[in-house]
């Protein structure tokens, strides 16, 4: 019952937390600082201290910590908002906590908490060197609500809650996207974030609704703990040859597609790195995208129904299959091409997005949550690690234009003085090089991120869980995916080798790798914690039949994770091929592109581009999708919305008609006036009176005024009358 | 308070017009005094509505805090007033609304008193319109309400308020003809214009007619299905409905903020509440036969009204155009609610008019604030042009986060009151009109788009040097006119149960 | 005794000269007293009848001096206004007074 009451506390410290900075706490930055940092600590703790919890209790998936109160009445009936600890929630919520914290932690330091604010900087625009974050306080009541969407995803007992969550997170992505508003591209990157995804989330709202009609509950256990429930869904025929479940499961996978930045919803990811670091670690390891994945391993039960482990994929599976493992290929060749240290990582984390949702697709359930968890770790750690190297230049830059000024006056300085005073690019990787050196704890921390990324053998998290998701694609049946996600992982090795060695091997290649100096404390911290993560987690889902090691440790992702379905999965039967797979590519991989970018000097160009030639430039270019999307739909909208609905329908067509009618009716108005009012009305009227101005007009003659003529007149018809009387009467 | 119990609903109609008189009473070159008399008149309505809150009871039967007298004796039309679970909500909004736009109406300086004393009498019109429970004092009321408006555009709106307020009235009293004739009919028909005993005669209503001696040739169906289209009509064009939406943006952004506030946060629910308290209970027949029609046009409401937004340059406009789509979600409710009336999915249909209930406060709540928030901005600026401001959020981060918040509440973000009515409406829908439902979801993106395009034209990108050196941020008067607006929106997002313990008993014992 | 009839051709003359000055003249002053020969005239007759016809009646008597009262009257207030018109307009020829012709 405590443990209950518990959950709903997790996510509520940040939230309060971003209230409290709003309304007033944004005054004082180390306020700020304590306020947001203090709460995530409490759902830190509360949210191990349930994770503890959980792992202790037996049978954890038959029987999960549940409370939930009604909250919104529908009619007869009512939809129940909760809370719901379960295997799988209990350790997304662990890895949540722990890369949550470490990002809070990190973020005072790369915002340069403590320093003065430059007076050159601007709200809205990153600061120059080395002073405060101008929006400091702002950043951490955005990244507490983050966190607050992030854990009450996690923590929700039904869909209804997640979808707020969910909304809360596309909403605080908008916002962190775009954190730095003042840079046009900023503004461009957070619309198109919250769009692309939002373009998900309607089909997903769809679903939530479709489900909804379908069973009259949102409640996780009442729809997906009920073999009833899900088999009547399945038979339940809807459109285009899909069940009702697969229809549904459909339209909530289009939600992971917008989310967790599958294709063909991903291009909102890699523009996403306007943020500041930490944000771009918030979006790429420890929330949004993993949302994604999250909703879909949720939704196991459901994507899966009517498939028997080994034999063919149901229509939703394959579809989920496809694109992830598409996914997983396509972006980690558009990775081997991009020189934006932040960007190759987007890639990457698309592609690693693919490898999960192929292996839901594949029906790998317990492999996939074990592959969310491992990247959750080693992406923190890799994108605080790009954090930590771009403030690293961004500092040597400073320091190198500053050392350059001084030797400015009186003589000319060196050209590479002057070279340094122009402004370079801090996130171009061709401009760094050789900063393990100048920053060693970044560089071994970043290594082993780096590593675990491409699955180097053993040591790593990262090798544990790809090989996982390999030797089910084999151990399903499944040669394509397999081979696709394979290839995936050639790829990401490769990429990975050549991050490392154009960022950290080597020569500087510019003044400002020369000058870039370490973190601060405040920021290896996390990294070296993170660091112990991408390592360790790995342990915890060895498989019992692994050579030499398997069985020392128990398998505790696949004990645990796999009670969150109503049947444990089977483990599969250990196998050789994957294996060997897996240690191939990851060792091939890594090698490869420690050879060709080991040692590259200033200067240097691009060798796969001159081997790949037009390819290259295809990959560079994303494949031209931002270019075709904004043909394809962006365009055609802004045509349809401003120049069809607005300027042709609704101005040409509708009041083009009103002021016809309108027009008419004045017409008909003039016409009844001229033909009807005027001659007839008025005509009659006005001759009555013309005729009775005539006729006075004509007798007037008479009215002389002079009275002797009227006498005259008088006398005469006198005179007549008498002659009358007299003379004819008789 | 037994006095204030029996006439409770007479107090709450009839304050703002006796206050108006009060007004026109007080010395014209006295704005300052005029302004707060009319706030503090404006007050009480407030006062009472939020004590008819607390006093109804939403499990009780049937209209409460009735009044009746006698009016029109000769014609059986009375003087009958009185509240259910759907009007409850929306005297509220009004008489909420009405304060809130004139604390927004401090900087109109040119006759005051006439500006104030129009804008009470506007609100006794909005007010009559939400209590009448007889049909000719419903129309009375109908038509009062647009004539303060009419002059509230046309003497303090914009530069194009003559055409505006011109396009408005003939609008509106285009859909009006065909309801007094409709109303007609059903009056003499019935013998009565009571609402409650039409409601129980109408729908069933089979005897030929014979109006004044002259039998119609016409069949009882198709009498019944005119009066019908003759009652949509004039309704949809108040909500509006597309394609009798054109009058809106023109109106909205002409009208002075206060007017748009008031436009669009009551006088569209007057529309809505049309269908809701006669269209459907009155023509539950016809209205089953063409729910498919009405829903048709709510989606294109609901798509076009996006777009049509989202191609605006025009803040104001924009923000007109998102009524035309967020009251698209309002009919398609209706309609859905119209398809389901007496079928095994009546259900789904408590559950859509439930939403369209909550949508039309909600839209009232949002719709009002960024209108609010564009007048705030207009005010400092003098322009409309979204082009024209770009990066205005470090000039006045109060103003900022208040967009930020109002705009998401109107796109609809969950945990924001926008959310929990659409999706209710749909939740609602989608059993009854799957596709169109499916198709309105264009409508939903789109409206994150417009929304993205007005915050992101307004306060990110590079600042626009030209305002670097104004003053832009809001002032606390305004603060104070758009925080009980916040609240609601926030309080109904987080625990919809407060408001919807009122609506659903009554559209339950309506539709269920 | 003087037959009845020379009173009355003699008043026929009196009357036919009032006659033709009220219709001859054009001085304003003698047509008002063309006007007062004609009212002599007829007072003949009235006396002339009175003593011939009833002259144990005094009605006779009385119709001549009312005529002479009306006759006195009119010719005050209608040299008064001939008087006025003159100092207005320097004249008494009576086509010249046209102040509300049309």
């Amino acid at each position: 019952m405590t443990t209950d009451l518990l959950i709903w506390l997790i996510p509520l410290p940040p939230l309060l937390a971003f209230g409290a900075i709003l309304l007033g706490g944004y005054r004082s930055n180390r306020l700020s600082t304590w306020l947001a940092v203090g709460a995530m600590v409490i759902s830190w703790a509360l949210g191990l201290f349930v994770f503890a919890q959980a792992v202790q209790t037996d049978h954890l998936g038959a029987n999960p910590f549940t409370s939930s109160i009604p909250w919104l009445p529908l009619g007869t009936s009512v939809i129940e908002i909760g809370v719901l600890i379960d295997p799988l929630s209990a350790i997304t919520l662990f890895f949540v906590v722990w890369t949550c914290l470490a990002i809070f932690v990190y973020s005072i330091g790369y915002h340069n908490s403590g320093k003065p604010r430059d007076a050159e900087d601007v709200p809205g625009l990153p600061p120059h060197a080395g002073g405060i974050e101008p929006l400091y306080a702002r950043f951490f009541a955005f990244i507490s609500l983050f966190a607050f969407g992030m854990l009450t995803l996690v923590v929700s007992d039904n869909l209804l809650l997640l979808f707020i969550g969910w909304e809360i997170m596309g909403l605080c992505s908008y916002l962190l996207i775009g954190f730095w508003f003042g840079r046009e591209s900023a503004r461009k990157a957070m619309v198109k974030a919250f769009i692309t995804t939002r373009v998900g989330d309607v089909f997903m709202l769809l679903g939530i609704v479709a489900l909804y009609t379908a069973t009259g509950t949102l409640n996780f256990q009442e729809i997906l703990r009920s073999p009833e429930t899900l088999n009547r869904l399945a038979e339940t025929p809807a459109i285009l040859g899909l069940s009702l479940a697969g229809l549904i499961g459909l339209l909530l996978f289009a939600g992971t597609v917008g989310k967790s930045a599958q294709w063909p919803l991903h291009v909102w990811l890699p523009d996403a790195m306007e943020g500041p670091t930490p944000v771009s670690a918030m979006i790429h390891a420890a929330t949004m995208v993993s949302a994604g994945i999250y909703l879909i391993l949720r939704f196991f039960p459901l994507l899966t129904v009517g498939w028997q482990p080994g034999g063919p994929l149901t229509t939703t599976m394959a579809v989920i299959a496809v694109i992830g493992a598409f996914t997983a290929l396509f972006a980690s060749t558009i990775a081997v091409a991009q020189n934006d240290i932040k960007r190759v990582l987007a890639y990457s984390t698309i592609s690693q997005l693919g490898y999960m949702v192929a292996a839901v697709g594949i029906g790998a359930f317990v492999a996939a949550a074990f592959h969310l968890v491992t990247h959750a770790f080693f992406k923190a750690l890799l994108f605080l690690g790009s954090g930590s190297v771009i403030h690293g230049m961004e500092h040597g830059q400073a320091a190198s234009s500053k050392s350059a000024a001084q030797a400015m006056p009186g003589q000319e300085g060196p050209a590479g003085a002057h070279e340094a005073h122009d402004h370079v690019d801090a996130q171009d990787m061709w401009n760094m090089g050789g900063l393990r050196r100048r920053m060693p704890w970044t560089f071994y921390t970043f290594l082993i991120g780096g590593l675990a990324l491409a699955g180097f053998p053993i040591v790593t998290a990262g090798f544990w869980s790809k090989d996982e998701i390999l030797s089910s694609a084999f151990g399903q049946g499944q040669p394509v995916v397999f081979v696709v996600l394979a290839a995936a992982a050639l790829l990401t090795a490769f990429y990975t080798a050549r991050q490392i060695g154009l960022t950290f091997l080597g020569k500087p290649r510019s003044a400002a790798a020369e000058h870039a100096h370490e973190s601060g404390r405040v920021m290896l911290l996390p990294l070296v914690l993170l660091s112990l993560f991408s390592i360790a987690a790995g342990w915890a889902g060895i498989h019992h039949e692994f050579p030499l090691i398997g069985g020392a440790i128990p398998n505790f992702v696949e004990e645990f994770v796999g009670q969150a379905l109503t049947e444990h999965p089977e483990a599969l039967p250990f196998a050789f091929p994957p294996l060997l797979t897996s240690l191939v590519v990851s060792l091939g991989g890594l090698g490869l592109g420690f050879l060709v970018y080991r040692n590259l000097p200033r200067g240097a160009t691009d060798p796969l581009a001159r081997w790949l030639g037009p390819v290259h430039v295809l990959l560079r270019r994303k494949y031209y999708f931002d270019e075709l999307y904004d043909f394809l739909f962006v365009r055609p909208a802004y045509w349809f919305a401003e120049t069809f609905v607005y300027a042709w329908v609704d101005r040409k067509v509708i009041d083009g008609l009103l002021h016809g009618v309108g027009r008419a009716s004045l017409r008909l108005g003039g016409w009844l006036r001229r033909a009807i009012d005027l001659p007839v009305v008025n005509g009659f009227g006005d001759l009555v009176g013309e005729t009775t101005k005539a006729a006075g007009r004509t007798f007037r003659v008479i009215q002389s005024g002079r009275v002797q003529a009227y006498l005259a007149a008088g006398l005469l018809f006198v005179g007549l009358l008498l002659s009358f009387l007299l003379l004819v009467k008789p | 308070m037994p006095f204030l119990d029996a006439h409770l609903l007479t107090w709450i109609l009839f304050t703002p017009a006796l206050g108006a008189v009060v007004i026109l009473l007080l010395p014209a070159d006295r704005p300052r005094l005029l302004r707060w008399a009319a706030f503090g008149v404006s007050l009480v309505p407030l006062a009472l509505s939020l004590y008819l809150w607390s006093a109804y009871q939403p499990g009780l039967p049937g209209y409460q805090f009735v009044e009746r007298h006698d009016w029109y004796v000769n014609i059986s039309s009375s003087y009958h007033v009185g509240v259910d679970g759907i009007s409850v909500p929306l005297v509220l909004l009004t008489t909420l609304l009405t304060p809130l736009a004139l604390l927004i109406s401090w900087s109109i300086g040119e006759r005051v008193r006439a500006y104030m004393a129009l804008f009470l009498f506007l609100e006794t019109g909005m007010l009559g319109v939400f209590l009448s429970l007889d049909l000719l004092l419903f129309f009375v009321f109908w038509e009062i309400g647009l004539v303060p408006m009419y002059f509230l555009i046309n003497q303090w709106g914009s530069a194009n308020r003559s055409y505006a307020s011109f396009k408005f009235l003939i609008f509106t009293m285009a859909g009006s003809l065909g309801l007094l004739l409709a109303i007609q009919l059903i009056g003499l028909a019935v013998g009565s214009f009571d609402m409650v005993e039409i409601t129980a005669i109408w729908p069933t209503f089979r005897e030929p007619f014979v109006l004044a001696g002259l039998p119609i040739h016409l069949s009882v169906e198709t009498v019944k299905a005119i009066a019908f289209w003759a009652f949509v009509i004039a309704f949809a064009i108040k909500v509006p409905v597309w394609p009798f939406h054109t009058w809106l943006p023109d109106a909205h952004t002409e009208a002075p903020t206060a007017g748009s506030m008031i436009l669009a946060g009551v006088l569209l629910k007057l529309g809505a509440y049309g269908f809701l308290r006669l269209v459907l209970p009155l023509y539950p027949e016809q209205a089953q036969l063409y729910a498919g029609a009405l829903a048709a046009l709510a989606v294109l409401a609901i798509v076009l009204g996006a777009f049509g937004s989202w191609g605006q340059s025009d803040f104001k406009r924009l923000v007109a155009y998102s009524s035309v789509n967020h009251m698209g979600f309002v009919i398609l409710g209706v309609a859905a609610a119209a398809k389901a009336y007496g079928t095994l999915s009546a259900g789904e249909a408590v559950t859509a008019v439930d939403g369209a209930v909550l949508q039309m406060f909600n839209h009232g709540l949002s719709a009002a604030g960024m209108f609010l928030l564009v007048g705030v901005i207009y005010d400092r600026t003098h322009t409309r042009d979204l082009s024209a401001f770009r990066g205005l959020f470090p000039l006045a981060p109060v103003y900022g986060g208040i967009l930020l918040f109002t705009a998401m509440a109107s796109l609809g973000l969950p945990g924001l009151n926008g959310f929990i009515s659409e999706y209710m409406v749909v939740q609602g829908t989608w059993p009854v009109f799957t596709a169109y439902t499916a198709v309105a979801m264009i409508g939903l993106l789109i409206t994150g788009a417009y929304i993205m395009k007005a915050v992101g034209s307004v306060l990110h990108g590079p600042l626009n040097e030209a305002w670097a050196h104004h003053k832009l941020e809001i002032n606390r008067r305004e603060v104070l006119a758009i925080a009980p607006l916040m609240v609601l929106m926030l309080s109904i997002g987080v625990w919809p149960i407060w408001i919807l313990r009122v609506i659903e008993p009554t559209v339950l014992r309506l539709f269920g | 005794m003087i037959p009845l009839s020379w009173y009355l051709v003699l008043a026929a003359a009196l009357f036919c000269i009032g006659l033709y000055g009220v219709l001859g003249r054009r001085n304003a002053v003698a047509i008002l007293m063309g006007i007062e020969l004609m009212l002599n005239a007829v007072n003949i007759n009235l006396v002339a009848f009175w003593r011939y016809l009833t002259p144990a009646l005094i009605a006779g008597q009385a119709f001549a001096i009312i005529v002479f009262a009306v006759a006195a009257s009119e010719a005050a207030v209608g040299l008064a206004l001939i008087i006025s018109i003159y100092r207005q307009r320097s004249t008494v020829i009576a086509e010249e007074i046209d102040l509300m012709k049309w």
